[in-house]
């Protein structure tokens, strides 16, 4: 009888939990819905400089923090960023778990077929990283049979893997959760090379000239760096907002300073999104 | 929302390899996590003073930090120092000695329990301490310490799923790879989930059926 | 290391620790439920706990996290990252609580309950004054130990966004290229913590023991 009361007390208390849940999310209008919020969200990961890291003072700095502030200033409204692993970043976005991601991505056909791509920012072809002074890898063939890192689902990574088929014994590729983690990896010498877009690579050759260095020239296929959102319809308004926002910010010379400070070079990145060759 | 778990069929040569990673790296640093405690458990309780003390920063050090840090600093750290591991051998090492930690405590609190009477009466008859260990410690802690060695198992196989972020090819990381490909986020997720769910209740039901055959031996011990 | 890098880390630590204790609060209330489910009589609600309990035992935090961070807005429940990361803790630790505590009320002396009836307490009274402090003061060492197991689990749940600890640690190593220096410093936070709460848990304990007899 007693064991009976407590259940009942318990269970009372269980039955009232999923009222507090909450309500599911209607399909509204998604740039309605960030200006009334008067925030954007947007997903991304920092481990990816010079578009997304963590300075050395703590702080999450780069080309994408720059040029999203701008953005935010044509649009009027504050940028929500989220962090998380790249591997994490576009189920989140399907998940609607941001209004759209940073990255940037580079603009392959897989997934252009799935997400929607805004105004190129930057290019994107891949390249070699490779120890500073490692005189074995004069050239991107030199990776012949060797280990060779990348960013765990990264188009990167896939056109390592497609240009090591073209080679003779192939490569084998080691697939890292980030890419800083496989920089570290090649320091180590765990790996002789990490493939990634020319100007991420640049970037970490500059800054740490006698660690890295970078093979030249690039292995990969042309190909540009954007901003990803969704297909849904109600994004499209957003979507549209942003890249409107971008290509303002390319045409007035703000993205050149922005390439020049961040890149130490500038990029011609077409308006419309070009027909992928990966 | 739809799952399509045709997606994933297509690359099960692939997971079956990752499964199988999975299995033998739980394996093996079970089973060397297992050693290691029992003698980390046995030099505490026969060793000198300054050993047990240095055993005991070993135990709390470990069991106070989380396996993924220690990972890290195996792993990443290690080369600063001149210690460079491959994944496999680093996710081995790193797990066993995680893993030796707390199959130490639990062998200590076995020692313990079994009665004092018992091996009083066994010096008595004049065994040696290696003949107590085990004629009279390791059968009677058995019992005891079976359960929670399982439910250590059990931890054991969940916390493999954290060597893939030092890029060991086991299950999590091979299916959370192969669903990022295919763009099948959730099916790869409720298929780790699925994998490690029948892996665990598995290992549990195992441990199971070994304390069940073993107690009826309890009594037969030579 | 700097100041201001080690403060960073000690906010990190900060929100570790908090996450961490919201999620062990949120699991005992819900542990407390999922007991009380699992030692009904009734199957219709025995069995979904025992699943329950089957469930987040037998799957790693990990894709437990990405679960249901990536799966129930597709439901239409939005789940902000810290949201996601607090939920997943707490449904995890509910489930090994519910064991703690199932094993705690199974220990409460009979004797005790028997009199409780005899001096005419109603049910709640019983449940109020005798069966839950027992029950919560024996399953007390099981609930500092799970705290400890909740704060290092946490260092899983950057893979939903939010950065605590682990993840803090992690990116200083990667913009500072001194990965041995910043895990070596996480470690150590990590341990000043578990060790505190082992510690305040034993206080706890011997507080809880004075003045029983």
């Amino acid at each position: 009888m007693n064991k009976r009361f407590l259940m009942k007390a318990m269970l009372s208390l269980a039955l009232a939990l999923p009222l507090a849940a909450p309500v599911a999310a209607q399909a509204e209008d998604a740039l309605a819905r960030v200006k009334a919020a008067g925030a954007m969200k947007v997903g991304t990961e920092t481990a990816f400089a010079p578009f997304d890291f963590i300075d050395e003072a703590g702080a999450h700095a780069g080309l994408n923090v720059d040029l999203f502030t701008e953005i935010g200033k044509e649009m009027g409204v504050e940028i929500d960023w989220v962090t998380l692993p790249w591997d994490g970043v576009l189920p989140g976005l399907e998940a609607g778990q941001f209004d759209m991601v940073a990255g940037p991505a580079t603009i392959t056909k897989a997934r252009v077929e799935r997400y929607r791509f805004l105004s190129p920012i930057a290019e994107a072809t891949v390249a070699l990283l490779k120890q500073a002074g490692d005189d074995s890898i004069q050239k991107p063939e030199d990776i012949a049979g060797k280990l060779v890192g990348a960013g765990k689902a990264t188009a990167q990574l896939a056109q390592a893997q497609a240009y090591g088929e073209t080679l003779p014994g192939g490569i084998e590729t080691r697939e890292y959760v980030g890419f800083n983690e496989a920089y570290a990896d090649l320091a180590a010498g765990r790996i002789v090379a990490v493939a990634n877009s020319l100007p991420n690579i640049a970037y970490v050759a500059q800054t740490q000239p006698d660690v890295f260095a970078v093979v030249k020239p690039a292995f990969g296929q042309p190909s540009y760096f954007g901003y990803i959102g969704t297909k849904k319809p109600e994004d499209q308004s957003l979507l549209d907002a942003v890249d409107a926002a971008i290509i303002k910010i390319k045409e007035d010379g703000r993205m050149t300073k922005l390439q020049e400070k961040w890149f130490g070079t500038t990029f011609e990145t077409p308006n419309e999104v070009p027909e992928p060759k990966v | 929302m739809t799952l399509d778990f045709a997606l994933m069929a297509d690359k099960m040569p692939e997971i079956l390899s990752g499964l199988w990673v999975t299995i033998w790296t739980w394996l093996v640093a079970t089973i060397l996590g297992a050693g290691l405690g029992f003698l980390v458990a046995s030099a505490r309780r026969y060793g000198p003073a300054p050993l047990d003390w240095l055993l005991k920063l070993y135990v709390e050090v470990l069991r106070g930090t989380p396996f993924l840090v220690q990972l890290f600093l195996l792993y990443f750290g290690g080369p600063f120092v001149g210690l460079r591991l491959e994944p496999i051998p680093a996710g081995l090492i790193g797990l066993t000695i995680y893993a030796s930690a707390y199959f130490s405590e639990i062998f200590r609190a076995g020692f313990e329990a079994v009665p004092k009477g018992h091996v009083e009466a066994a010096q008595c008859v004049g065994l040696s301490r290696g003949q107590i260990l085990r004629r009279i410690l390791l059968p009677e802690m058995t019992m005891l310490v079976l359960p929670q060695c399982v439910n250590m198992a059990i931890i054991l196989i969940k916390e493999t799923a954290i060597l893939s972020i030092i890029t060991v090819p086991e299950m999590t990381g091979v299916i959370s790879a192969i669903g990022s490909q295919q763009y099948a986020f959730v099916e790869a997720m409720f298929l780790l989930a699925i994998f490690y769910w029948v892996l665990v209740e598995t290992c549990g039901y195992l441990g199971r059926l070994a304390e069940a055959r073993l107690s009826k031996f309890r009594f037969a011990v030579p | 290391m700097s100041w201001r890098l080690f403060e960073l880390m000690l906010w990190a630590a900060g929100y570790t620790v908090l996450l961490s204790g919201i999620s062990i609060v949120i699991g005992l209330g819900l542990g407390l439920l999922v007991c009380a489910a699992k030692l009904s009589p009734n199957k219709a609600l025995s069995l979904p706990a025992t699943l329950f309990i089957s469930f987040f035992r037998g799957v790693p935090l990990l894709v437990q996290l990405l679960l249901i961070y990536n799966l129930l807005p597709a439901v239409g429940i939005m789940v902000p990252s810290v949201v996601a990361a607090v939920v997943g803790l707490s449904l995890c630790t509910a489930a090994y609580q519910a064991e703690n505590l199932r094993g705690g009320f199974n220990s409460v002396p009979r004797g005790l309950i028997e009199a409780a009836e005899m001096v005419g307490l109603s049910p709640f009274q019983q449940l109020r004054r005798i069966r839950a402090p027992i029950a919560l003061r024996l399953t007390l060492p099981a609930l500092v130990n799970e705290a400890i197991l909740i704060l290092k689990a946490s260092s899983l749940i950057s893979i939903v966004g939010v950065i605590e600890l682990t993840r803090m640690a992690q990116n200083l190593a990667a913009s500072t290229y001194k990965p041995l220096l910043f895990y070596s410093v996480a470690g150590g936070l990590y341990l000043v913590i578990c060790w505190t709460v082992a510690g305040g848990g034993s206080i706890l304990e011997r507080m809880t023991k004075a003045g029983r007899t």
